[in-house]
């Protein structure tokens, strides 16, 4: 066959081992295999690792340089690691680092089994992950079950050959009018959810980009090559993957096309096959719908879950923001009474700010324009459905506000996720392009390039932060490292205080009330396994104002609560409601300790 | 053991000095001439029931309390150790002497609580079992089944869900009347007060000056939105359950008459009223025109921001009691909704205005005061709308309540609260004018 018409030709992987490198006697693409290369020795053995970790989001194209072209790679990320364990990180969650043309961040995966080259080799990730599990920090990654890239070897073999292999491994159709009432997402970009494919002659279905054209699950030989991509990843020691995308595998006609029951069913064989073959591994699934949607993707609760360990929990972050700007708990409140129990052995993630813009897709209209009118003054601020900014430049980079943001992030139930940079107050950059505003490079130092590359700055993948109030200047991990009172040791101290009290991982959640609105009090109370319990308060003041609150603590008579970052004790809990005064967006961690218990427990 | 009835009896003996030191007695403004009891219930063993007739010059009122037999200590309702047999009694469907304690159908009810007083309340006392329930005690007894009790009734037997559930009674007769002793209901830890809610609201505004009512991220819109909603349907529900009809010329005679008659009373008392008291007859006599044959029904009757209550599944309306001033006539009489609604209203030109009270003029605090109040006394009414006819349908006649209402507070304010007067009388001022 002639070059161009190669499977592998439009991938730029010469020279690394890929998909489609060769063609099988029955026209199969021979693809690279886990024994191909050494594995990662797995992370210590604790099967619900994942309910009290705290992830920390790396893009790696954003974290750090080794090797000087301006660009974060595998290599770069492993030499941060120490950083990444002395804030206090479980997990690292990477967004795609597979190989693909970028037309959607990485997401356009163009081959499952190969690393994007400017982010190193499959042995460079191998090695992060040693690196990694030497220091107890697991590492999990994106991973688009959905789609692939239009320049995938399978979808050039598919439009090519019909009849082959590939012919049904993607959805193909002569016209463009069935699943008619599927929305399409990126209104921005697209006008429907078929594109006609000239070398086929045929129409493709794509629930995103019409360069992302949606695999086959129709076809069980795309369901087997799907569960063997997992394979090939868990094998080399990868700790779980966040499931891109997850309600749109299947299609059918009459509906939506999402959250269909055989998407599900996909969903507990993907389980299965780490329960059975890799315990220990965790799936999490994206999937940007109501709560009282989303906790299908736990699956049966009779069993403790069978499909995604985890899932994000997307309307809290929202309504953070929103009950902060209104001084009132209601809007928090509100999302966490509708959001219902899940699976013993499942957990919520949970997330102030990602790779993404802000998601307004799950808030009603009334509170979108809401969100924009507060958040995004500049129409450059908006993409898709959603705002594009960090959250020091969301909160006006207020201290007080981002503690108390954080205090919410790692004290509401689920296992909280940090967003690089937002450590240390890192700002954005509304004038990039699309998503990029929030996706600059790390800042480690005030020298060239913040210390993230030392290449030759006009190579940058992307402008630092250079304005004169987040600039790398004066905003980086080495002057905040060097201040004990800096947001970083501030955020690291919060993150130690957490995992002395595994209440905040798993401790049943239960809300205070009170006649203050501007007060949000919650109790998180944990049975340990010998029985005695560990009882978390948290009271915080959304108001900028500051607040008095009077709780009704009377269930624990004469406890002591003792304040979490200092030690104090406060007054005895008696019979009348416990009163508390907290300055403006102030907040409390307290320990309950039973009368009599002088041991601190923790 | 302890003859009850003996205990009563030093009990009564004492009661001339321990009643002016309650919360809840309603007579601390005269001597106190004689107290009897009236009558002596053992509901337990540690719970002595007692009625007691307390006369003072003019009024004759019966008030409610309890004693420990075995200690003799008085008013144990509001001791936990001693209240939970109240709630366990109501569980258990109890009945001692003549005192029925009732469950409303269908419910079922943990025991073992201890009941805490919040300390709130003005006339009764409260009692809060396990954040669960909430057990209203009416100190001074009223003839007659407690209207409060009698309209959460209503709205339950109608799926209403803008109330908190009535889930039993306890209850006795007296001189062969029904009297209704205390009301148990649902209880909502989580629950805000309007007033609280539009307070919040407010301040936020009023810190940055600089910015527009609907600019601001504390803006009450959207709650005033839902919680006229939720009158609507409350109102609907009431309707449903107790029925309407229509005011017929005779009874909106009657209710334009008590207007004008106010009018003159606060008038007379109060100087400031004088200037705008022609416009305001002249408002009230066309009210009369305009009314024709509206309908009316069953009401809150004292509807404003604190008696409605913000919970994570949206507005309840609470304390159905009726406008404390009027008689139990009145209260029982059918009345055209917009009272409610003219009473929220103003209500909404209270928390505007709060933080402006006893504070230097400021004529650009004074003008967000006013933004605030119209886009929520605004957005109310759409929500209203939303459920039943617009209120602002009947604007003559809205208006004619909302400033009777007024006319209410001058004299109230006047009497007790000097420094808000503007507060009414600014909006008379306004309203009677030809502003909103």
């Amino acid at each position: 066959m002639d070059d161009d018409s190669r499977p592998d030709a439009a991938l730029g992987l010469e020279g690394v081992p890929h998909t489609g490198e060769s063609v099988d006697g029955d026209g199969m693409l021979v693809e690279p295999q886990a024994e191909d290369f050494r594995s990662a020795k797995p992370a210590s053995a604790n099967p619900s690792w994942f309910k009290g970790a705290v992830f920390y989001e790396v893009l790696v194209r954003a974290f750090s340089d080794s090797n000087g072209d301006g660009m974060g790679d595998l290599r770069g990320l492993a030499s941060r690691l120490d950083y990444l364990e002395w804030l206090g990180v479980d997990c690292l969650w990477l967004p795609p680092f597979y190989a693909s043309p970028l037309r959607d961040g990485g997401y356009d995966i163009s081959d499952f089994r190969a690393v994007l080259p400017e982010f190193g080799t499959v042995e460079d990730f191998v090695y992060l992950l040693e690196e990694a599990h030497r220091r107890g920090i697991r590492v999990i990654t994106d991973l688009v079950l959905n789609h692939t890239s239009d320049a995938h070897p399978w979808f050039q073999e598919s439009r090519q050959n019909p009849d082959g292999p590939y012919g049904d491994y993607y959805v193909w159709s002569d016209d463009d009018s069935r699943y008619s009432d599927a929305r399409v997402i990126f209104v921005d970009t697209e006008s429907s959810n078929w594109t006609y494919d000239p070398v086929r002659g045929q129409f493709f279905w794509h629930r995103f980009f019409s360069h992302q054209p949606d695999l086959n699950y129709e076809n069980p030989d795309v369901q087997e090559a799907m569960l063997d991509v997992l394979r090939f990843w868990l094998d080399l020691g990868i700790d779980g993957f966040r499931l891109d995308a997850v309600p749109y595998l299947f299609e059918e006609e009459g509906t939506n096309c999402e959250n269909l029951p055989r998407t599900h069913e996909f969903l507990k064989r993907c389980r299965k096959v780490v329960d059975d073959e890799y315990p220990d591994r965790v799936l999490l699934a994206e999937a940007n719908q109501w709560p009282s949607d989303v906790v299908e993707y736990f699956g049966d609760p009779e069993v403790g879950g069978d499909e995604c360990h985890m899932a994000f929990h997307f309307p809290l972050m929202p309504r953070i923001f929103m009950a902060v700007r209104r001084e009132s708990r209601f809007p928090i409140s509100e999302i966490l009474a509708q959001t219902p129990a899940i699976p013993e052995n499942a957990q919520w993630g949970i997330f102030l700010r990602n790779h993404d813009e802000l998601t307004l897709e799950m808030v009603t209209d009334e509170e979108r324009d809401y969100m924009y009118a507060e958040y995004a003054k500049d129409p450059r601020m908006k993409a898709n459905i959603g705002i594009r900014r960090r959250l020091a430049p969301l909160l006006e980079n207020d201290r007080n506000q981002h503690e108390l943001f954080t205090a919410l992030l790692l004290s509401l139930p689920g296992s909280p996720v940090l967003y690089y940079g937002d450590e240390i107050g890192m700002g954005d950059n509304i004038w990039l392009a699309d998503r990029d505003a929030v996706r600059t490079p790390m800042q480690w130092t005030p020298d060239r390039n913040a210390g993230f590359s030392s290449c030759d700055p006009g190579r940058i993948y992307l402008p630092v932060i250079m304005d004169p109030v987040y600039g790398y200047q004066g905003l980086n991990v080495e002057a905040q490292l060097n201040n004990s009172s800096s947001l970083l040791n501030w955020t690291r101290r919060m993150i130690e205080v957490r995992k002395q009290h595994h209440a905040f991982a798993e401790g049943d959640f239960s809300e205070l009330g009170g006649s203050n609105p501007s007060v949000l009090a919650y109790k998180r109370l944990w049975k340990r396994p010998d029985g005695r319990e560990d009882i978390v308060l948290c009271v915080n003041n959304l108001s900028r104002f500051p607040q008095p609150v009077e709780l009704d603590l009377s269930e624990h008579r004469d406890y002591t609560p003792l304040e979490l970052t200092g030690g104090v004790k406060f007054p005895a809990i008696g019979e009348l409601p416990y009163l508390l005064t907290l300055p403006g967006h102030g907040f409390y961690w307290f320990q309950l300790v039973e009368a009599g218990d002088d041991s601190e427990m923790r | 053991m302890i003859d009850p009835h003996e205990l009563v009896d030093k009990l009564v003996a004492s009661l001339p000095d321990l009643l002016p030191q309650a919360r809840w007695f309603g007579g601390k403004d005269k001597p106190i001439t004689a107290v009897r009891p009236l009558r002596t219930t053992v509901v337990h063993d540690d719970l002595v029931h007692v009625v007691i007739e307390v006369e003072q010059p003019g009024r004759t009122e019966n008030y409610q309390g309890a004693l420990s037999l075995s200690t003799g200590a008085w008013d144990v309702l509001l001791d936990p150790d001693h209240n939970g047999v109240l709630l366990d009694g109501i569980a258990a469907g109890y009945e001692a002497d003549g005192i029925v304690f009732a469950h409303e159908p269908g419910t079922e009810l943990r025991t073992g609580l201890r009941g805490r007083p919040i300390g709130v309340e003005q006339s009764n006392t409260s009692l809060i079992y396990g954040q669960q329930y909430i057990l209203k005690i009416f100190r001074k007894l009223a003839r007659g089944e407690n209207r409060d009790l009698v309209m959460h009734r209503a709205l339950r037997s109608v799926g209403c869900e803008h109330i908190a559930q009535p889930l039993g009674s306890i209850s006795t007769e007296l001189d062969g009347e029904p009297v209704t002793l205390a009301m148990l209901q649902e209880f909502l830890p989580d629950a805000v007060e309007g007033w609280d809610m539009a307070k919040t609201s407010v301040r936020d505004l009023m810190a940055e000056a600089d910015l527009h009512a609907f600019e601001v991220g504390g803006d009450f819109a959207g709650e005033a939105h839902r919680l006229g909603s939720a009158v609507a349907k409350v109102h609907a529900d009431l309707a449903e359950a107790l029925g309407t009809q229509v005011a017929d010329e005779a009874a909106t005679d009657r209710a334009i008459a008590g207007m004008l008659r106010r009018l003159g009373e606060v008038t007379e008392a109060v100087p400031e009223l004088a200037r705008y008291e022609e416009p305001l007859r002249t408002t009230f006599e066309e009210a009369r025109q305009h009314i024709g044959r509206i309908p009316i029904q069953h009401i809150h009757g004292d509807l404003h921001l604190g008696q409605v209550l913000r919970t994570v599944q949206g507005w309840l309306l609470i304390d159905f009691e009726g406008e404390p001033a009027a008689s139990v006539e009145d209260r029982l009489a059918l009345r055209s909704p917009l009272r409610d609604v003219a009473g929220m209203l103003r209500s909404f030109d209270y928390a505007a205005r709060q933080l402006l009270v006893g504070q230097p003029d400021d004529d650009q605090l004074a003008y967000r005061a006013m933004e605030w109040t119209k886009r929520n006394r605004a957005a109310f009414c759409d929500g209203y709308a939303e459920v039943a006819a617009d209120p602002r349908d009947n604007a003559p006649l809205l208006r004619a309540f909302e400033l009777d209402k007024a006319v209410y507070e001058v004299a109230y304010e006047h009497a007790n609260r000097p420094e808000w007067l503007t507060v009414p009388l600014s909006s008379i001022a306004r309203m009677t004018s030809g502003g909103e």
